[in-house]
């Protein structure tokens, strides 16, 4: 058993370091930062409260917090009802090639800087841009939607909609087909068996794709800057606008901790709902 | 005339190129038992699945009370079916499993409990109500099953080896619970196994499948005494298969001629063979005799005892003949104490010429 026990230890070794390098290292670091203080633009090491003070006590720094919360809720809610019906498609309507090829090319955006992706919305999103154009045919618009809430959530979901498809084809693939047709068999519409067998089968796949796409959104920076305009700033900006105005990088690491600890709690229900035997 | 209640009609089921159930006909009345039965792969599953809708016949119709169903969807019609795999809602409780049925068929909440619970009562778990699926034993998930499918009150119940995950001692409990309450309800049942003593302990009817064909249809006696061919007569085993060639054929009689000896014995229902063909019957082991003295019959076969097997009272002795063939005899232990086989060498397998029973050429 003990050779059993060193032999396993060797194994979790790895991930320890892992997570202490790159992980728990940072975060202290973080931690730590939150209570330095600074002095003609240098930071000392100091234990003092006033960072925290300083950031929570501001209107600013709320509203930037729950307009983070908004956004990257209302990306995550959207993201995960326009990957749904792909994924059950993917999951249900389609053969295993088909499936294997569709979630090849939905690896593909990954190949490319997500930067990059951003910028092509500019052309499609611009006053003058593609989707403006079509609508003038009609008679509509012109609409603005760059440096608009619509613009981040569009921003959002280039980042987080194949990362979503796929993990819901993943989860709704491992629903059992026969309890699909126990449904039909026993009176149940195909319609309603979504709600009443799928979605309950599926659920801990399902609500770990929507915690990764709620975490990918509230730390995205990219987004908010370039499609939704940064202002009013969401968190991510709020971090590097206090860094710019004059170094502040201990309000800045209280607004990253306090993300953190956001993401940790959202992250933490997320599972704990996720992996709850029955729903109430 | 009243249609019966489900009918088959030259029902094929293709899978791309593969057939797996190829120009099926049969009929089920109402109320009737009806077991199907086959080796693994023959297409019973597929049967039963076209009739619940879950699979739609690639030709041929499968007609209920007389309608046509190909085109009425699985939820559109009452033929609940009890999966061998159970196919229990995992998130949800016993009861709640019970109640999905009725609340599909939009009956209230209160009535859904009461109906589900009467039905736990009935199949004597409901103790175990409120319990996860996951925490119950095979027989009480096997009933919960049950229970879902029986409280929709269907005229209909659909049976895919229900019982073939159980060990023995409960299968003869659930077999006795089905069969009850069958008769009680007056629910037509059809009921896919592969154990031929549960088809022919419950069901009024056997169909017996081979490769997507039937191969006989039949009360369980008629089955088991009348095998209609070779792959019937295999099947049910128990049996003697003799082969030859055929030497003489007189008004619904043949002579078969093959290395066991010349035997005549009665066409029956089979066409006439032609002279030369290699024709087979069946002596049932249970109807052969065996004796050391020879006996004055027609249908002797000389052979000598390899072994025997002792199941209860019943005593299987299996021998051999002289080219080698094994044959089998089933007789009571205290019948075969009449018979002093220790000492013979030669021992004869006989027949009464009633219990040659044709089976046709192949
Ligand atoms: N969806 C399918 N696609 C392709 N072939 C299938 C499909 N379903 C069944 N088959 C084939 O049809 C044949 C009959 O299958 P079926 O499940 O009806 O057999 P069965 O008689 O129920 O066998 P068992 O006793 O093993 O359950 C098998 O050869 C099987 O491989
Ligand atoms: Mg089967």
């Amino acid at each position: 058993m003990r050779t059993f026990s060193i032999f396993k230890q060797t194994f979790r070794l790895p991930i320890v370091l892992w997570q202490s390098l790159f992980f728990i290292g940072p975060l202290c670091f973080t931690v730590a930062m939150s209570f330095f203080i600074v002095r003609n633009y240098r930071m000392q090491e100091d234990f003092v409260m006033k960072n925290w003070a300083k950031m929570l006590g501001r209107d600013y720094f709320w509203d930037s917090y729950f307009l983070t919360w908004g956004l990257a809720g209302i990306g995550t809610i959207v993201t995960m009802t326009v990957a749904f019906p792909a994924a059950y498609t993917l999951a249900f309507k389609v053969s295993e090639t088909v499936r294997r090829w569709a979630i090849f090319m939905l690896i593909i955006p990954f190949f490319t800087s997500y930067l990059v992706r951003i910028f092509s919305w500019y052309v499609i999103l611009a006053e003058s841009g593609v989707i403006n154009a079509g609508l003038s045919y009609l008679g509509l618009g012109p609409f603005v939607m760059l440096n608009t809430k619509f613009g981040t959530v569009v921003g959002y979901m280039t980042l987080t909609l194949p990362l979503v498809i796929i993990l819901q084809t993943f989860a709704l693939s491992n629903v059992d087909r026969s309890l699909v047709e126990a449904a039909f068999n026993l009176g149940c519409r195909p319609f309603r068996t979504i709600y009443r067998v799928i979605l309950p089968m599926a659920r801990t796949g399902l609500i770990i794709a929507a915690v990764f796409c709620f975490i990918l959104s509230f730390g995205d920076f990219v987004s908010p800057y370039y499609l939704g305009g940064s202002k009013p700033p969401t968190l991510p900006i709020l971090i590097v606008d206090t860094v710019k105005s004059g170094q502040q990088w201990p309000r800045a690491a209280v607004v990253a901790v306090v993300m953190m600890v956001t993401l940790f709690v959202v992250a933490f229900a997320g599972i704990m709902a996720a992996y709850r035997r029955r729903v109430g | 005339m009243v249609a019966p209640l489900v009918e088959f009609r030259s029902v094929v089921k293709r899978f791309d190129d593969f057939v797996a159930v190829e120009d099926v006909n049969f009929t089920i009345d109402a109320g009737e038992f009806v077991a199907i039965m086959g080796p693994s792969g023959c297409g019973k599953t597929t049967t039963l699945r076209m009739l619940a809708g879950l699979e739609a016949p690639s030709e041929g119709n499968i007609l209920m009370d007389g309608r046509v169903m190909n085109d009425v969807p699985a939820h559109e019609r009452d033929t609940p079916l009890v999966w061998q795999s159970l196919a229990l809602f995992p998130f949800l409780t016993a009861r709640e499993n019970v109640e999905f049925g009725l609340q599909m068929r939009g009956v209230g909440a209160a009535e859904c409990r009461r109906r589900a619970l009467e039905w736990l009562d009935r199949m004597e778990i409901s103790e175990f109500a409120e319990r996860d699926i996951a925490s119950l034993s095979g027989g009480q998930k096997q009933r919960v099953a049950l229970a879902r499918s029986l409280v929709i009150e269907p005229r209909i119940l659909l049976l895919d080896e229900p019982l073939s995950a159980l060990d023995a001692n409960l299968v003869i409990r659930m077999q006795s619970v089905l069969t009850r309450l069958q008769r009680e309800l007056g629910i037509t049942f059809v009921y896919v196994t592969h154990s031929q003593s549960e088809a022919f302990a419950m069901a009024d009817r056997v169909v017996i499948m081979s490769r997507g064909h039937i191969s006989q249809i039949g009360s369980p006696k008629d089955i088991y005494r009348a095998p209609a061919n070779r792959f019937v007569a295999e099947f049910v085993g128990r049996n003697n298969i003799i082969a030859g060639a055929v030497t003489k054929t007189a008004a619904k009689t043949v002579t078969i001629e093959g290395s066991l000896g010349s035997f005549t014995v009665q066409t029956g229902q089979h066409d006439a063979p032609r002279k030369g063909d290699v024709a087979r019957f069946v002596v049932a082991a249970d109807l052969a005799q065996i004796s050391v003295k020879k006996p004055k019959s027609a249908n002797v076969i000389p052979c000598s005892l390899i072994s025997e097997e002792f199941i209860g009272s019943i005593v299987t002795l299996f021998l051999e003949a002289e080219d080698g063939s094994e044959l089998k005899v089933q007789l009571q232990e205290r019948e075969l104490s009449k018979v002093d086989l220790k000492s013979a060498t030669t021992t004869y397998l006989s027949w009464a010429d009633e219990h040659g029973h044709y089976i046709g050429v192949d």
